[in-house]
C-alpha cells in the first residue's frame, strides 16, 4: 500500500487544527485524497447566510497538478456551471507547487465575494450579471436562500 | 486501497473526465454519449447513442439507451438499458435492459471500464455472428 505523501498528510493536519475562517474541509475515511469542503457565502456578498458544500480531489500528480474541485450546492454565480465546475485561474494555469488546498478554498470564497462576469463559464449567468448586476444579485440571493441552507 | 497514497478518482470526479470526453465525442463517432439532464449534479443518468455497424443488419440504425451511474459506480457497474427496440442475445427482449449475465463487460465488471467501454462493447456485440441472424424490429419502436 502506497503511503500519502507527507505534503498531503501536513497540509490535512492543519486544516483541521487551524481551519480558515468560514472554511471547513476533512478527508474522506476511505480516500484521504477525497475531502468535503464546506464554505461559508463572504459577509456582504448575495451568497451571505449560505453554506456551500463542494467536494476537492487531489490528484495523483499533486502538487504538480492542481486539486479537482466542484461545488455540490446549487450556486448562482458566473464563474460556476450547473454542474457545479469551477473557472477559476489558480485551478488552471494559473496553479503553482507553491500553493496549497487551502490557497485553493480561500481563491473560491475570494470567488464568491466577487464574481467576475467577465471571464465566465456559465454564460447565461454572466450576461445576466453583466446586463442587470442588481437583479443577477438578487437571483444569487433567492438561489442561496433556496438550495444553501 | 483505503488510506492509500495512490489516488483513487471518487465517482464524481470520475464522471466529470467521462462527461468531458462524451461532450468532445469518440474518436469514429461510432458512439456517444452524455448527461440526460445537463444540470443533474448528481451525475446519475446518461444517454448513449450506438450508431450501427456497417455491414450487419443494425446498419444506417441509431440506437438510443439509458444508462444509470449508481452511488457506488464505478465500483459497482452502471444499469444500461436499450430504449430502441433491438434484438440482441444480451438484451432482455421485453424491457430493453442490458443483462450482465450475458454481458461480460457488465457481468465482469472492471473500475477500468467506462459508460464508453460498455457502448463500444455493445456495439460489438451487434456484429457477433449470432447476433446478426436475429430477426430485427421495426426502426424507430421503442422498449
Amino acid at each position: 500500500m502506497a503511503e500519502l505523501p507527507k505534503r498531503i498528510v501536513k497540509e490535512t493536519q492543519r486544516l483541521m487544527s487551524e481551519p480558515a475562517p468560514g472554511i471547513s474541509a476533512s478527508p474522506h475515511e476511505d480516500n484521504l485524497r477525497y475531502f468535503d469542503v464546506m464554505i461559508q457565502g463572504p459577509v456582504g456578498s448575495p451568497y451571505e447566510g449560505g453554506c456551500f458544500k463542494l467536494e476537492l480531489f487531489l490528484p495523483d500528480q499533486y502538487p504538480m497538478e492542481a486539486p479537482k474541485v466542484r461545488f455540490l450546492t446549487r450556486i448562482y454565480h458566473p464563474n460556476v456551471d450547473k454542474l457545479g465546475r469551477i473557472c477559476l485561474d489558480v485551478l488552471k494555469d494559473k496553479w503553482s507547487p507553491a500553493l496549497q488546498i487551502r490557497t485553493v478554498l480561500l481563491s473560491l470564497q475570494a470567488l464568491l465575494s466577487a464574481p467576475n462576469p467577465d471571464d465566465p463559464l456559465a454564460e447565461d449567468v454572466a450576461k445576466a450579471w453583466r446586463e442587470n448586476e442588481a437583479a443577477a444579485m438578487a437571483t444569487a440571493r433567492e438561489w442561496t436562500q433556496k438550495y444553501a441552507q | 486501497m483505503a488510506g492509500s497514497g495512490a489516488a483513487t478518482v471518487p465517482r464524481n470526479f470520475r464522471l466529470l473526465d467521462e462527461l468531458d470526453r462524451g461532450e468532445k465525442g469518440s474518436a469514429d463517432g461510432t458512439v456517444s454519449y452524455g448527461l440526460a439532464d445537463p444540470s443533474d449534479i448528481s451525475l446519475t443518468n446518461w444517454n448513449g447513442m450506438i450508431v450501427g455497424p456497417p455491414g450487419t443488419p443494425f446498419d444506417g440504425r441509431l440506437y438510443t439507451l439509458a444508462i444509470t451511474c449508481g452511488d457506488n459506480y464505478p465500483i459497482a457497474p452502471p444499469l444500461v438499458r436499450f430504449v430502441s427496440k433491438v434484438s440482441l442475445s444480451c438484451v432482455n427482449a421485453s424491457t430493453g435492459a442490458v443483462e450482465p449475465r450475458s454481458f461480460r463487460p457488465l457481468g465482469q465488471w472492471s473500475r477500468e471500464y467506462t459508460i464508453e467501454t460498455v457502448l463500444a462493447e455493445l456495439r460489438r456485440e451487434m456484429c457477433q455472428p449470432n447476433n446478426r441472424k436475429l430477426p430485427q424490429p421495426a426502426e424507430g419502436s421503442s422498449f
